[in-house]
C-alpha cells in the first residue's frame, strides 16, 4: 500500500482552491481511492459541491452549542462516491478568533476520527491568507506532508503564490507542484510554468477557464459528477493521478519581487 | 454528544498551574512558562519554595502579534546554560495557545541534552485536572513515567474531578467562601467527647504535600487523647502508603511517617497520597467491618471524598483548606467544618509535619484542662 497522501492547497483567496480541491477529491474517488476533504475556511464551503449543494454541520458549530463531540459521525459526512467531508467552520466574521478555532477543531478531529488513518488521500482546503498561527495548524500539527500552490498567470495571484513559498520554507513543508487555474490572460501557461521552474518546482496542471465549472458549482455539484465526459473533467482526472503518483516534493525558493515582476511582463 | 458543564461563577483553579505542580511532582528542575510575564505569578513564586525554578518567556504585545518562537528557543538555551537542569518543562499559556505557538518546534530547534516535557495547556478548561493530564501524557511520551502509572493517574484524576463536581467547589454555580466554624469551640467539643469516653476515628485523607499540615491534626489528637488517658479510644486512618504514586509523592508519605515516629500509630493505611479521591471506599469498608460503633470522626484533607454512608451515626469534625468547601461540607451533613487558611504555601518546601491552627488549639485547650 502506498503511504497516505496528506496535502494542502494554498493560493490567493478566490483563485479556485475549493473548486480544485473538490474536483480532485471527486476524481480520486472515481479511481477508487479513499478520500477525505477537510475544509479549514470559516466560510465552510469546501465540500459543498461533493454534497449536492448541501451544507454539513461544522465542528465549530457543534462546539459552539456546547456539545462534546465524541465520535466521528457527528462531524464526518459522506459525499460523492464516499468522499468523507469535514468542515471546520468558524466564528461570525469579526468576532472571536478563527485561527484558534482551526487549532481546536483539528485537534478534536485528530482525536476522534478513526477513518482518517484509513484514507489514501486527505485534502486540507485552507483559507487563502495565512493571517495568523492558527491557519497553519494542520501543517504544524504534523497533519499535512505536502503542499500545492494554486495560481493564475495574473500578477497578484503569483505574488501571493511566491509569498506562500516563503511561508512553506518557514514551516518546513515541501512543495509538490504548482497548479494553474487559468483566468485566460496572455501567455498564462508559459508564465506560470516559468515561475514553477524558477522556484524549483513544476507546473503539474493547467486548468483552462471553462463555463462548465461554474455551471456545475451553481447546481451544487463537482464537474466530475455532473459533467464527467468533458475535457475539463479529464484535466482534473489527470491532476488527481499526478497528485497520487507524485514523489518529488521540493523546498521552494521564493523569487525576489523584481524577478517576479520581470517574469510577468 | 454531551451537553456542557454547569457554568461556575467563582474563580476556579488554573490548568496551567496544575501543569506546573505536576511538573514539580515529575522532578522537573526548571519549568518555562511560554507567555506573558505575569501569568501564574503567585504559584510560580510558591513553587520556587518547593525546589522547582519557574521562568517565563515574558511575551509582550509584540510577542502576541509577531509570535514568540524565537524567544522560546532562546529561553530554552539560556535555561540550559544557566541552570544545567536534568529535566525541563515547557508550559503553554492562554496567549501562546491562542496565537498557535508550537512548543515542539522550539524544543526541536533548541536541541538540548536534557529531556523536555512539553505541555500545551491554557487556563480555559473547566476541569483544572486537564493540566495534570496533559503534563502526564507528555511525560509518558518522553519516557519519564510508564503507561501503567499514567493509567493509574488518569483514573485518579477522573475520580478527583467527579468528587469536585459532586461534593466540592465545582458543585454549584456559586459558592460563598467561608472561614468555617471557630476552632476554639470545635476543639472544646472534641475534648468533651474524649473526656466522656467517646470513641473516634481520625482520618487523614490529604492531597499530596498538603498532608504535611493535615497530619498535624492526627498528631495533636493523639497527644491530647494520651494526655486525657484515652488514647485507646482513637484509631488512625491515613493515606500514607509509601509504595504508591510518583517518587516525590511517596517521599512525602515517608517523611510524614518518619516524623510521626513513635508518637502516633497509624492503624489503617487507606491508600497513597495521590489516592484521596478513591480512599473513601477503603474507609467505608474498614468502618463497616471494624469500626461501626465509633461515635465521632475527625477528617482532615479532602473530607468530601469520604462517602457519607460510611460515616452514618458519627459526629463529624472536618478540616479543609478550601474556604469554598465549607458550605458543600455543611450541606453533606458534616456538623463542624474548619478551614486551615493558607495551608498550601506553608506545606511547600518542607520535609516535616507543620503545625496546624486546629492542632495548636487542641493542644492549648488540653494544657488548660
Amino acid at each position: 500500500m502506498n503511504p497516505q497522501k496528506r496535502i494542502a492547497i494554498y493560493g490567493k483567496g478566490g483563485i479556485g482552491k475549493s473548486s480544485t480541491a473538490s474536483n480532485v477529491a471527486a476524481a480520486c474517488a472515481d479511481e477508487g481511492y479513499n478520500v477525505m476533504i477537510i475544509g479549514c475556511d470559516p466560510k465552510s464551503d469546501s465540500s459543498i459541491t461533493l454534497l449536492g449543494g448541501k451544507r454539513i454541520p461544522t465542528i465549530l458549530d457543534l462546539l459552539r452549542e456546547g456539545m462534546e463531540i465524541e465520535k466521528e459521525d457527528d462531524v464526518v459526512f459522506e459525499g460523492y462516491k464516499g468522499v468523507k467531508c469535514v468542515e471546520v467552520g468558524g466564528p461570525e466574521p469579526g468576532i472571536g478568533c478563527a485561527g484558534r478555532g482551526i487549532i481546536v477543531a483539528i485537534q478534536k478531529l485528530k482525536k476522534i476520527s478513526e477513518s482518517m488513518k484509513k484514507m489514501d488521500l486527505i485534502i486540507y482546503d485552507v483559507p487563502g491568507d495565512i493571517v495568523c498561527g492558527g491557519f497553519v495548524a494542520p501543517i504544524r500539527k504534523g497533519l499535512v506532508n505536502e503542499a500545492y500552490v494554486l495560481t493564475s498567470g495574473e500578477y497578484m495571484p503569483l505574488y501571493a503564490a511566491n509569498n506562500i513559498c516563503k511561508g512553506l520554507s518557514r514551516i518546513n513543508t515541501k512543495l509538490s507542484g504548482v497548479i494553474c487555474n487559468s483566468r485566460s490572460v496572455s501567455r498564462e501557461e508559459e508564465i506560470v510554468s516559468k515561475f514553477a521552474n524558477e522556484i524549483g518546482s513544476e507546473l503539474v496542471a493547467f486548468i483552462p477557464k471553462e463555463q462548465i465549472v461554474q455551471d456545475c458549482e451553481r447546481d451544487g455539484y463537482s464537474v466530475l459528477e455532473k459533467a464527467g465526459d468533458t475535457d475539463i473533467a479529464e484535466v482534473y482526472r489527470s491532476l488527481a493521478r499526478n497528485i497520487m503518483a507524485s514523489d518529488c516534493a521540493v523546498d521552494p525558493r521564493a523569487l525576489t519581487d523584481e524577478r517576479l515582476r520581470e517574469l510577468t511582463r | 454528544m454531551q451537553q456542557k458543564n454547569l457554568s461556575i461563577m467563582h474563580p476556579r483553579p488554573s490548568s496551567i498551574v496544575a501543569a506546573l505542580y505536576t511538573l514539580r511532582d515529575l522532578n522537573v528542575e526548571v519549568a518555562i512558562l511560554h507567555g506573558p510575564p505575569g501569568c501564574s505569578f503567585k504559584h510560580a513564586r510558591l513553587l520556587e519554595e518547593d525546589g522547582i525554578r519557574v521562568v517565563t518567556t515574558a511575551l509582550d504585545e509584540n510577542g502576541f502579534v509577531f509570535g514568540g518562537h524565537d524567544r522560546l528557543v532562546d529561553m530554552l538555551q539560556k535555561v540550559e546554560e544557566r541552570f544545567s537542569p536534568k529535566r525541563i518543562g515547557v508550559v503553554g499559556t492562554c496567549v501562546s495557545m491562542i496565537i498557535g505557538e508550537e512548543l515542539h518546534e522550539a524544543v526541536m530547534e533548541a536541541n538540548l541534552d536534557a529531556p523536555v516535557i512539553e505541555v500545551e495547556v491554557h487556563a480555559g478548561y473547566n476541569d483544572n485536572t486537564k493540566g495534570v493530564l496533559f503534563a502526564l501524557e507528555s511525560a509518558l511520551d518522553v519516557g519519564i513515567i510508564d503507561r501503567q502509572e499514567f493509567e493509574r493517574q488518569q483514573h485518579l484524576l477522573s475520580e478527583a474531578t467527579n468528587v469536585e463536581k459532586k461534593y466540592g467547589a465545582a458543585s454549584k454555580e456559586y459558592l460563598e467562601p467561608s472561614r468555617g466554624d471557630v476552632k476554639y469551640t470545635v476543639a472544646k467539643r472534641v475534648i468533651e467527647m474524649l473526656k466522656a469516653g467517646k470513641k473516634g476515628i481520625c482520618i487523614l485523607n490529604a492531597k499530596k504535600e498538603t498532608a504535611y499540615m493535615f497530619a498535624d491534626i492526627t498528631v495533636a489528637l493523639q497527644e491530647v487523647a494520651k494526655k486525657l488517658g484515652v488514647e485507646d479510644n482513637i484509631v488512625n486512618f491515613a493515606n500514607l502508603d509509601t509504595g504508591l504514586g510518583l517518587p516525590r509523592v511517596r517521599q512525602h508519605a515517608e517523611h510524614i511517617l518518619a516524623d510521626m515516629h513513635d508518637n502516633v500509630k497509624i492503624d489503617e493505611i487507606i491508600g497513597g497520597l495521590d489516592e484521596y479521591p478513591i480512599a473513601g471506599q477503603q474507609v467505608r469498608q474498614l468502618i463497616e467491618s471494624n469500626y461501626r460503633d465509633f461515635d465521632f470522626a475527625v477528617i482532615a484533607g479532602v473530607p468530601h471524598a469520604i462517602p457519607m454512608e460510611a460515616l452514618e451515626g458519627m459526629e463529624l469534625i472536618s478540616i479543609t483548606n478550601g474556604p469554598r468547601q465549607v458550605h458543600p461540607l455543611k450541606d453533606m451533613g458534616h456538623e463542624h467544618v474548619l478551614v486551615e487558611i493558607d495551608l498550601h504555601p506553608k506545606t511547600l518546601g518542607v520535609t516535616n509535619i507543620v503545625e496546624s491552627e486546629f492542632g495548636a488549639t487542641l493542644r492549648q485547650l488540653a494544657r488548660e484542662e
